[in-house]
């Protein structure tokens, strides 16, 4: 045996070396920020694909160039920012073999091969991505186009699976199959059986819709940047027309992504209850006062922008007067979701409060008053849509009239359900409480769908009241669109702390335990420093990002009239 | 275009203050890593009571629940006019003494569900060791009743030796996989099978300890453990010095002696 294979023994005999330390800011934190800027930048170049794939599809199918224009920049802002993802992610993979190289080593042992897929996946993403972008002009006209379309779908399935890969590690950390037990050697874990876990689905779900409305925010804030220093009001109408389009996407999958969640809570539940109890009543349980407070400046915000943006349409004038009590709605929702319940307490605090909760507030933070605030905040966002949808058309079909009461009666029968259930939950037991908000969410889930599907009918043939003046736009309506992008940010922070945090002291849970000196969860307002952190570092690089992205689009085109040859493009 | 730069540096670094400040001033919580919990066999009520306070409100994480009346019962204020837990408890069974009933709960908690509730109490004694268990017993006693535990209801390893029931990876002051007496936690928090075999896991780098016993006594595992050059197996001696050193510092007396004894029942 040769002395460097006895070195490599002896490397790996030493067991006690389970944790490296990092300069200044410890090694937890160097982890938690290389993850979450990591996966901050993943969310974004899964998401954008996504809608630029879809935009690309409405202007190919529906032969209008706005939206291949719209797609084609949104793939642009995509390259760059695919460096970035990988090289955060090739420092989080460093950082975790050198700070925590026991755990790192537990979990190569068990999803080795997957990793070797994933890295082989993001080659083909990568390069499809290339193709899907440097192909555009090429595959621009007939068949051509449908295959170049194509090549977007690939796209978004390679990072799809990507996705799916890597949430299996992160989620067999939070809930590993029942029949794995510390003294389970990793080596005999199936690779199978540790991906298909509790809560890998609900997570695969809850990331798809997510990214969807994180790459929509960004790329609104990328829009209302442009917007702000836009010197022709060409450029201004364009890219008041795509923060339009990005916050409508980032609004639209937001509403939907509640559902998701819940999915995702109950299978934490199910698989084990003091999990459970500790997310939504344990240490955490402030957490879910502050995502409320998240949660009602994105509702509001995200109305506010389209409250403005009936400004630039001739014929919303009419809808103005009812956008207060909208605002009531709102704010009475956002005060309820937001009404603390189940805090932990001790005893003297217990005697302070008089009982186990507030006496006048205790009955609004129950999750019967909660369900029941935010399905009318999604009704009334979604109402606000449809009156700035339909602000400058007049239905001309012989039934607008009758449409139009099916419609409003429609919204008064699923706000009536909501409130029906949310009203008798207190009157049940937990158990039939939970199942009512199934009711409440396919009531609003009803209305949704059943009057986009009228009011397209009914917009057939509608008399223009006038164009959108695109553009006409104040610039705190795009400073709006800032405030949204920064919310949906911080806000994938806090419930990355929350779903990582519910392990508190486990690499794996109840499997792998933490004895590390960074291995007690932090209170929540050490966490919120560290999101912000990981936010201004995200928004800081994006920035430098569409600044790259900038520069390159101006160094392909030379303005008219310098040289006889004028205007023309260069490069490529 | 520098003023608009700046007016979005300012919106963004706002927004980021405002959610920083809200999160910090709100009642800040963290989740502490557990505890091992020494009482020496002349522990007073007064002690446990301490000790079991701490625990309730700490690492049992009790109030999340019983904190509050409607997941599970006040177990500090007035039930249904039965008086806080420590006067109720001893009338919840028949022929159950307060003590009895709790230690139960605790150790059976789907045994008694008080109506109107549901069964989502996870098993404690999984979770916390004897000693931590017996001062919770002691402080929900205190909760309006006579408290009646003592050092004689702890069993007499966990007095000296606390073994919170968390095995895997650990080094703490206390012991190797959080002071517990498991010799297959030992073993797995200790790496042990990163260089040797064991019923059928482990490496081939160091001798197999599938039958170690019919090789050395509890005597010998023993003062190869604290000493691992003391003696090298046959075959082996190339390897001499690869052995940490460490484990008779990282492990505590009573981890020490259960190790040895499993490893010498290896025959």
């Amino acid at each position: 045996m040769t002395d460097s294979a006895l070195l490599l023994l002896q490397a790996a005999a030493d067991t006690t070396r389970a944790y490296g330390e990092f300069p200044v800011i410890g090694a937890r934190a160097a982890v938690w920020i290389a993850a979450e800027v990591h996966l901050m930048f993943a969310a974004f170049v899964l998401g954008v694909p996504m809608f630029a794939v879809v935009a690309e599809a409405i202007g190919l199918f529906g032969k209008d160039q706005r939206y291949d224009r719209l797609a084609r920049e949104f793939t642009r802002l995509l390259l760059v920012a695919y460096s970035a993802t990988a090289i955060w992610g090739a420092v989080l993979v460093f950082f975790l073999a050198t700070l925590y190289p026991r755990f790192w080593a537990y979990l190569t042992t068990i999803f080795g091969p997957s990793m070797w897929v994933y890295a082989g996946l993001f080659f083909c993403e990568s390069f499809t991505l290339y193709l899907y972008y440097y192909g555009w002009d090429r595959w621009k006209y007939g068949r051509t186009k449908l295959v170049h379309w194509g090549l977007g779908i690939l796209l978004n399935v390679w990072g799809t699976v990507v996705m799916f890969i890597a949430n299996s590690w992160l989620t067999y950390m939070m809930t590993p199959p029942r029949d794995i037990t510390p003294t389970t050697d990793p080596a005999t874990i199936k690779l199978w059986h540790a991906i298909a876990n509790a809560t890998w689905m609900p997570i695969n779900v809850h990331r798809v819709i997510a990214n969807v409305v994180f790459g929509g925010a960004i790329v609104a804030a990328y829009a209302s940047y442009r917007f702000l220093v836009a010197k022709t009001d060409e450029e201004r109408a364009h890219y008041d027309w795509m923060g339009y389009v990005g916050n409508f996407i980032a609004i639209s999958a937001l509403i939907v992504l509640p559902f998701a969640g819940y999915w995702l809570g109950r299978e934490i539940y199910q698989y084990d209850q003091s999990m459970g109890i500790t997310m939504m009543g344990g240490f955490m349980s402030w957490l879910w006062v502050i995502q409320a407070f998240l949660i009602a400046v994105l509702f509001l915000t995200g109305n506010y922008y389209l409250w403005i943006g009936m400004g630039r349409i001739p014929g919303a004038e009419r809808f103005q007067p009812y956008t207060k009590y909208l605002l009531l709605v709102l704010v009475l929702g956002a005060i309820v979701w937001g009404t603390p319940h189940t805090m932990i307490a001790d005893s003297k605090e217990l005697a302070a409060m008089g009982g186990s909760h507030h006496p006048l507030l205790g009955a609004l933070g129950v999750m019967s008053a909660k369900n029941t605030a935010v399905n009318l905040m999604i009704l009334t966002t979604f109402l606000s849509f449809l009156l700035y949808r339909r602000a400058n058309t007049r239905p001309v079909v012989p039934w607008a009239r009758t449409g139009t009461l099916i419609q409003a009666a429609m919204f008064v029968v699923a706000a009536g359900v909501v409130l029906f259930y949310g009203i008798r939950g207190y009157f049940v037991e937990a158990i039939v409480r939970i199942g009512f908000s199934v009711y409440q969410v396919l009531a609003v889930l009803a209305c949704i769908v059943c009057v986009t599907v009228i009011d397209i009918l009914m917009g057939r043939g509608a008399a223009s009241l006038g164009a959108i003046r695109w553009g006409k736009m104040p610039p705190r309506s795009q400073y709006a669109l800032f405030i949204l992008a920064v919310t949906f940010t911080w806000l994938m922070g806090l419930m990355g702390f929350a779903r990582s945090g519910i392990r508190q002291y486990w690499h794996v849970w109840q499997v792998m335990q933490d004895t590390s000196k960074y291995a007690a969860t932090p209170a929540l307002g050490y966490a919120s420093k560290m999101i912000s952190l990981c936010v201004l570092i995200f928004l800081s690089l994006v920035g430098f990002v569409f600044w790259l992205g900038g520069l390159a689009e101006k160094s392909t085109f030379v303005p008219a009239g310098e040289g006889e040859k004028g205007a023309r493009h260069v490069g490529h | 275009m520098w003023a608009t730069n700046a007016k979005i540096l300012g919106v963004v670094l706002g927004t980021l203050a405002l959610y920083t400040l809200i999160a910090n001033k709100i009642p800040q919580v963290q989740s502490e890593v557990p505890q091992t919990l020494t009482l020496g066999a002349n522990v007073t009520s007064e002690q446990l009571v301490a000790a079991g306070e701490k625990v309730f409100n700490g690492i049992g994480g009790c109030p999340t629940c019983h904190g509050l009346g409607t997941r599970a019962p006040n177990l500090l204020t007035d039930e249904k006019g039965q008086g806080t837990v420590g006067a109720r408890c001893g009338k919840r069974e028949a022929g159950k003494s307060c003590k009895q009933y709790l230690y139960e709960s605790l150790d059976n908690p789907t045994a008694y569900v008080v109506q109107g509730y549901q069964p989502i109490m996870p098993v404690m004694t999984r979770q916390l060791s004897p000693a931590q268990v017996w001062s919770v017993i002691a402080f929900l006693e205190s909760q309006g009743g006579t408290v009646d535990v003592t050092a004689s209801d702890i069993p007499a390893a966990s007095t000296t030796a606390p073994a919170p029931a968390t095995g895997a990876a650990g080094g703490s002051g206390s012991g190797l996989a959080g002071g517990s007496t498991d010799p297959k936690a030992i073993i797995q928090a200790a790496g042990c099978l990163a260089c040797h075999k064991l019923d059928g896991q482990g490496q081939v780098i160091a001798p197999d300890l599938t039958h170690v016993g019919s090789r050395r006594d509890a005597e010998s595992i023993r003062k190869k453990v604290l000493d691992p050059m003391s003696s090298i197996a046959k075959g082996y001696e190339k390897l001499a010095g690869i052995m940490p050193k460490t484990f008779g510092t990282m492990m505590n007396a009573a981890q020490l002696e259960a190790l040895a004894q499993f490893l010498a029942a290896h025959k």
